[in-house]
């Protein structure tokens, strides 16, 4: 099976507005960085060479992994997107 | 503007719906409100339902109105290593007769089916609603507001079934602000496509018979496990990690859940399956110890809010006790009503109620399950030992057989050590 793949079957309605919202310059002095790991949709990248995180919204499968993994909190915002946006799986 | 009603139900879940459809039926006027476009659309599980007694009440016959894939006539568990497996198989001819013992279902189809029937009974169900901020009055819960939409609902009580994380409930005082990783896990699983006869032949099924397998030893040492179940013309696949084992290991799930795939005799059970869907999910796995406040002035919590799951290593239930807690609630709140007594006081009915019923029973019985699976050599060396010790036993190889239990001590002592499998059994014993 090719995961690249996995990540294009589930279908989501982006909202422009992100459901969560990171304070990267938190995730700088983090060394564990379980997101980046953790996150079952690949939300999270850590830079080495430039000492950053970048945090993507689009494929959030709304699982609720980062909330939990992240010891820093290090979120200004995790909510839920807003209703009719997001993840929207059909026969899971 | 605000909307008064009843009771408000925060998540058209399992949980949510039941105690709906409970409160509907009784008369009283209830929202239920879910954040997706459909109930379901958010939610995800393993794939198999355990089965719904309580449920059963409102539908004897459940099991021709429900949307189901397949109901659940086997069931099993292998120890998997690199390349062996050790399976063990339990048939049963009663799993095959109704009232049937568990199914495969899909969510989106199977909670929208659930929220329906609370409709039917009289619930408004308002679908793309996001549950904002719980309305507090002198620390009663009053009502909610609505992400993006003016306006609020009030009603003296609201049931909080809006999942694991339960925002409601947090905002409400009643879970602490933050979770334990080491009392969740996070579930991913591929959806695979396959011709209903393929399923029937590789897993020895007809009709609408189910197979449901779990797997331990496939997660590359990371606490957790598989599973393999059956749907009518599809399989759902996936792996559980226990979170905190998962961020420990530095490993991502779908590298884990590839590796899954490709082991060779996972490989022949989804040849040729076409991947339909990938999702995720976390689950509050920390048993009795985990679980929140149930009920606090004007509002109740059920379900995933709740941490209502019980993980005993062997079953991974969860919507059973959703449901379950979903009816008891909304038939505490059917009390209150009848009392006019939405008070911490008067809704501690739920609390009576959850108590003297399975889900507080299990729960308390399991209590030190999660402790005892937090042992990482479940993981590992014990699916090894398994494997091994099969394998010796079946080898030929020209020498005289060694006398099985020294076989077994030999290499338990190896894999585990002899003081560890002590301990180890001495614990599984204590918490099963």
């Amino acid at each position: 099976m090719n995961i690249d793949e996995i990540f294009d079957l589930t279908s989501f309605t982006i909202d422009r507005e992100p459901h969560i919202v990171l304070d990267t310059e938190v995730c700088v002095g983090c060394d564990a960085r379980g997101c980046t790991n953790s996150c079952p949709a690949r939300c999270y990248t850590w830079n080495e060479e430039e000492s950053k995180m970048t945090f993507v919204h689009d494929g959030c499968l709304e699982c609720g992994t980062c909330y939990v993994v992240c010891g820093r909190k290090a979120f200004t915002r995790w909510r839920y997107p807003r209703g009719g946006f997001g993840v929207a799986y059909r026969m899971t | 503007m605000t909307r008064t009603y009843q009771a408000i139900v925060v998540g058209a879940g399992p949980a949510g719906s039941a105690a709906a459809l409970t409160m509907a039926r009784a008369g009283l006027d209830v929202a239920l409100v879910e954040r997706g476009s459909y109930p379901g659309e958010k939610n995800m599980f393993g794939g198999v339902l355990h089965r719904l007694p309580e449920l059963e009440k409102f539908f004897p016959d459940f099991w021709n109105r429900a949307p189901l894939e397949r109901h659940i006539v086997k069931k099993g568990v292998t120890f998997m290593t690199g390349d062996s497996s050790f399976n063990t198989t339990i048939e049963a001819g009663n799993f095959d007769k109704a009232p049937y013992n568990g199914y495969t279902i899909f969510r989106p189809r199977f909670d929208r089916w659930l929220a329906e029937e609370a409709v039917k009974a009289g619930a408004t169900l308002i679908t793309r609603a996001c549950v904002d901020e719980v309305t507090l009055r002198d620390g009663k819960v009053t009502g909610v507001t609505i992400l993006d939409r003016k306006g609020a609902m009030a009603a003296p009580v609201v049931i909080a079934a809006d999942g694991v994380l339960s925002f409601t409930a947090l905002k409400a005082g009643l879970r602490r602000p933050t979770f334990d990783p080491g009392q969740m896990a996070v579930g991913v699983k591929a959806l695979l496509d396959l011709p209903s006869d393929a399923i029937n032949d590789r897993f020895g099924l007809a009709r609408e018979q189910g197979f449901a397998n779990e797997f331990v030893g496939c997660t590359a040492g990371v606490r957790g496990g598989g599973f393999l179940y059956t749907n009518y013309d599809s399989l759902s696949v996936g792996l559980v990690f226990h979170l905190a084992s998962l961020k420990e290991s530095g490993k991502t799930p779908y590298d884990l859940l590839n590796a899954f795939l490709e082991q060779p005799q996972v490989a022949k059970m989804v040849r040729g399956g076409r991947l339909l869907e990938y999702s995720a999910h976390l689950i509050p796995e920390g048993g009795y110890d985990m679980i929140p406040e149930l009920y606090g002035d004007g509002i109740l919590v059920a379900g995933d809010a709740a941490a209502l799951c019980n993980a005993t290593g062997m079953n991974l239930e969860g919507i059973n006790l959703a449901t379950h807690s979903g009816i008891l609630a909304g038939q505490a709140v059917v009390a209150a009503h009848a009392e006019r007594d939405f008070s911490r006081r008067g809704l501690s009915l739920y609390k009576k109620l959850l108590d003297d019923s399975y889900v507080m029973k299990d729960l308390k019985q399991y209590r030190r399950a999660p402790k005892m699976l937090h042992n990482n050599r479940i993981y590992q060396e014990y699916p090894e030992l398994a494997c091994s010790v099969m394998e010796y036993l079946y080898k030929i190889n020209g020498g005289p057989k060694e006398n099985l239990s020294k076989l077994f001590l030999k290499a338990a002592k190896e894999k585990v050590g002899l003081k560890n499998l002590a301990a180890d059994g001495f614990s599984a014993w204590r918490a099963l």
